[in-house]
């Protein structure tokens, strides 16, 4: 038995290797696309849940919160904070920011207009809604 | 230098070291804002802060991966570069660019710089990462794509070696898959699951190719162990990078709306993901002591095994901590993903261009090493910054097994806020190691104005 | 039986190389870096799927059910079948018969093409009762599990391929035989993966 494993050996086992795990991680991608409607309640996608997301993501929430668990650790998960809160709490606070408390951590007051903050509670609502599989593990995210 | 072309590397490295203690700067007002929340505020609140401590790190390492890439490919292929002077002008138009954007983070609020970048053109913003205005992203494309094909005109001119090859396939992944950066539907899951084909296909995957690569060209360098060997290691290694880390991506996919089935295929294929980092330190270490020259650059052959080493703890051992489905329940977004971030990011790629940097630099200048003075101190900057960031990571550790403790797993579980308080002492703790790092990196900076007697290149 | 009959050819293998004093795997360590890793996954997989099983006995006994056993019992014998060409195969090549060689690997490569015809036969028939791997944790195993192990007996039949090819272009002889061997161990390791699958998930109440 003089069998050797050579470099061309090698390279074959890694283009065979990465293409079958590529290959495989499409057919997982393509199955996640068709069952995905029955879990990520794209069905109460409104036009006010579009331009909540785009304020969102235009005024960098993701830079200090976490939405879903993903994000910057430095302020608490929205994913559920329409749960936690409830929409009249959510706006309130979104108006009385910066709260100016010496020493604690501020979040910048982002002159949003009333529609605006209404469509961002409507996109917090539809985050919430989205099967995750029950996490968090509590209401407090 | 072998070839003069290799010379346009030296700005890279030069750019890539002063975006790094930019980053550095920005991480410690970060740290500090989390113990004295309104520190800077509102000059420069936290997300602004993250967002350039963040960006300033994937601008420095790809500069790095740039530089070290024109560097080696020149010498792998026994050529010069295929055109110089489009190497340089790609590191002006990429350092301006990444300079105009951080002003930008800076200068202007998110919202209207992104109303005047063109955001509403096509949404690509704010979100974690790929922050960068439209403009911004697509002169990333653009600087990928002149990168890219300088190296691949270069290799196709000259000797193919395994290493340019792989370096190759490594900057072409990176390029596609930085496409979905483009990507951004309405449907929250959709933007989350592919957002992921950006970050995490980059850093646990083709990325790993380029680390893969460029740790094999030093390790050759440095030891003179025969290049077969290496090369067919090189293989074995990133093979199985490609095959736990593509279905690895599924530790990203259990609490977003994904289906349930990918807490199987996630929790198996990534808790498999520490072994290739396992077998990169045995290898790395195995070739050093199977060295058949000494070469007089002492340093480069530290930061080289250091990679190996802190990658797979950074990468491997922590990463593994928090990925299996049933403990990433508890863990999912919190200090621990942090702790894992910064190991992982500083042992895996800060590393392997500091390896780079400091195995070239010195030809650069015209010397195969730096005088032992200079290399001392190089040393000292290596303990200085692994340690701290050691720490760094033990401190957010024991703040996230707390954070867990006290509000997902208690019985009476307190709010975020509180719990923020409680875990303070951890993050002064931090504060403190990330104090050290710097001083660790102006360690590291001052070793390059050291003068001695250094040996002529060989 | 059969099961039996790979396992003492494993063995007998070792044997040789112990008393030849050589490696105790055939071929080079790093190969079986590949094969052990494969071997684990799957392994995984099945520990997994035992003890998910014990958890939900009454669901996995009621779904498996509707698993038709005879398919699965004709793709093990395929299977096996083919496994034994490809023995047949390298022992050709050994002495340097290359046309018999790729007649025994033609052989075991069309048998592939049967198991994976009536593999795609019984998917099919669960994608047209809307079965999927989010319709329970049983059909999240066997499909998973057979899924995977799917694309690799495909993976198996592109490496075999290959290698036909090249044995008929006389790429290989009784010195040269080591791609030979390597598709081979390949093979038998997906064979020896489904011999485990296939009584774990049709057939074990």
């Amino acid at each position: 038995m003089s069998a050797t494993f050579t470099k061309s050996m090698a390279r074959n086992v890694f283009y065979g290797g990465g293409v079958f795990f590529f290959l495989l991680f499409l057919a997982l991608t393509f199955d996640t696309m068709k069952v995905l409607p029955k879990r990520d309640n794209s069905q109460n996608i409104t036009p006010a849940v579009a331009h909540g997301k785009k304020l969102w993501e235009t005024n960098n929430c993701i830079g200090c919160h976490t939405l879903l668990g993903e994000g910057a650790y430095f302020a608490p998960e929205l994913g559920n904070v329409y749960v936690r809160r409830g929409p009249d709490f959510i706006k309130a606070w979104i108006k009385g920011q910066p709260t100016g408390v010496p020493g604690l951590r501020q979040m910048p007051q982002f002159n949003l207009s009333d529609m605006d903050i209404d469509d961002l509670i409507a996109f917090l609502k539809y985050a919430s809604e989205i099967k995750t599989n029950k996490w968090p593990p509590n209401i407090e995210g | 230098m072998k070839y003069t072309s290799q010379a346009v590397a030296k700005p890279y490295f030069i750019a890539a070291i002063a975006l790094f203690l930019g980053q550095i700067l920005f991480g410690l007002i970060m740290g500090l804002q989390y113990v004295v929340g309104d520190f800077l505020f509102p000059a420069i609140p936290f997300n602004v802060a993250r967002m350039v401590h963040t960006n300033l790190l994937i601008v420095w390492l790809l500069f790095g991966f740039m530089g070290a890439s024109y560097f080696l490919v020149p010498e792998e292929s026994e050529t010069e570069l295929y055109c110089p002077k489009l190497a340089i002008i790609t590191f002006w138009v990429f350092l301006a660019a990444g300079a105009m954007t951080v002003l930008g983070y800076l200068l202007v609020p998110y919202a209207s710089l992104a109303k005047w970048t063109g955001n509403d053109l096509l949404n690509t913003m704010g979100r974690e990462f790929l922050e960068q205005p439209l403009p911004t992203k697509v002169g990333i494309v653009l600087v990928a794509l002149s990168w890219l094909f300088n190296i691949v005109m270069t290799v196709l001119k000259g000797r193919k070696t395994a290493i340019s090859l792989v370096l190759s396939l490594g900057m072409l992944g990176l390029a596609v898959f930085f496409l979905f950066s483009f990507y951004n539907p309405v449907n929250l899951v959709k933007d989350k699951f592919y957002w992921w084909w950006v970050v995490h296909l980059w850093v646990e995957g083709v990325w790993e190719l380029i680390l893969g690569a460029m740790l094999a060209f030093v390790l050759i360098k440095v030891t003179g162990v025969d290049r077969e060997v290496i090369e067919k290691w090189l293989y074995v290694i990133i093979t199985m990078t490609l095959v736990t880390g593509i279905i690895g991506t599924g530790h990203h996919y259990y609490w977003i709306g994904t289906p349930a089935y990918w807490q199987w295929w996630g929790s198996i294929f990534s808790a498999l993901e520490p072994i290739p980092f396992f077998m990169m330190t045995v290898f790395a270490f195995n070739m050093v002591n199977k060295r058949r020259r000494e070469h007089p650059n002492k340093a480069a052959v530290l930061w080289a095994l250091g990679t190996s080493v802190m990658a797979f703890l950074g990468a491997g051992l922590w990463g593994f901590l928090h990925t299996l489905a049933p403990v990433n329940y508890y863990a999912h977004g919190t200090q621990l993903t942090a702790a894992h971030g910064h190991l992982a990011f500083y042992g895996a790629y800060a590393l392997v261009v500091l390896t780079m940097i400091s195995y070239a630099m010195p030809i650069l200048r015209g010397r195969a090493a730096n005088p032992e003075k200079a290399q001392i101190m190089e040393m000292w900057s290596f303990w200085l910054m692994t340690i701290s960031i050691f720490f760094i990571t033990l401190f957010l550790t024991g703040a996230g097994i707390v954070q867990i403790w006290l509000q997902r797993i208690s019985p009476t579980p307190m709010s975020f806020m509180a719990v923020q308080d409680q875990i303070s002492i951890f993050y002064w703790a931090r504060e403190g190691a990330g104090l050290v790092f710097l001083i660790g990196l102006l360690v590291y900076i001052c070793s390059f104005f050291v003068k001695g007697d250094s040996r002529a290149i060989e | 039986m059969d099961a039996q009959s790979t396992h003492i050819s494993l063995v007998e293998m070792s044997n040789y190389q112990l008393a030849t004093g050589k490696k105790n795997l055939p071929g080079d360590f790093a190969l079986w870096i590949f094969i052990f890793a494969e071997m684990l996954v799957f392994g995984v997989l099945f520990v997994a799927y035992a003890f998910t099983r014990a958890y939900h006995i009454e669901l996995f006994n009621e779904s498996q059910l509707t698993l038709s056993r005879t398919s699965g019992a004709i793709n093990t014998l395929v299977l096996i079948t083919s496994s034994y060409f490809v023995v047949r195969g390298v022992t050709a090549i050994k002495q340097g018969v290359s046309k018999q060689c790729a007649y025994w690997l033609t052989g075991a490569f069309l048998l592939g093409g049967i198991f994976i015809s009536i593999k795609l036969v019984e998917f099919h028939a669960k994608y047209a009762a809307d079965i999927s791997m989010s319709t329970n944790a049983f059909y999240m195993f066997y499909l998973s599990l057979t899924f995977f192990h799917f694309m690799h007996v495909l993976m198996g039949m592109i490496i075999l391929a290959f290698i036909i090819v090249k044995v008929r272009r006389g790429g290989y002889s009784a010195q040269d035989y080591v791609g030979v061997e390597t598709g081979a161990s390949f093979w038998h390791m997906v064979d020896f993966l489904w011999i485990i699958l296939f009584p774990l998930v049709y057939i074990i109440r």
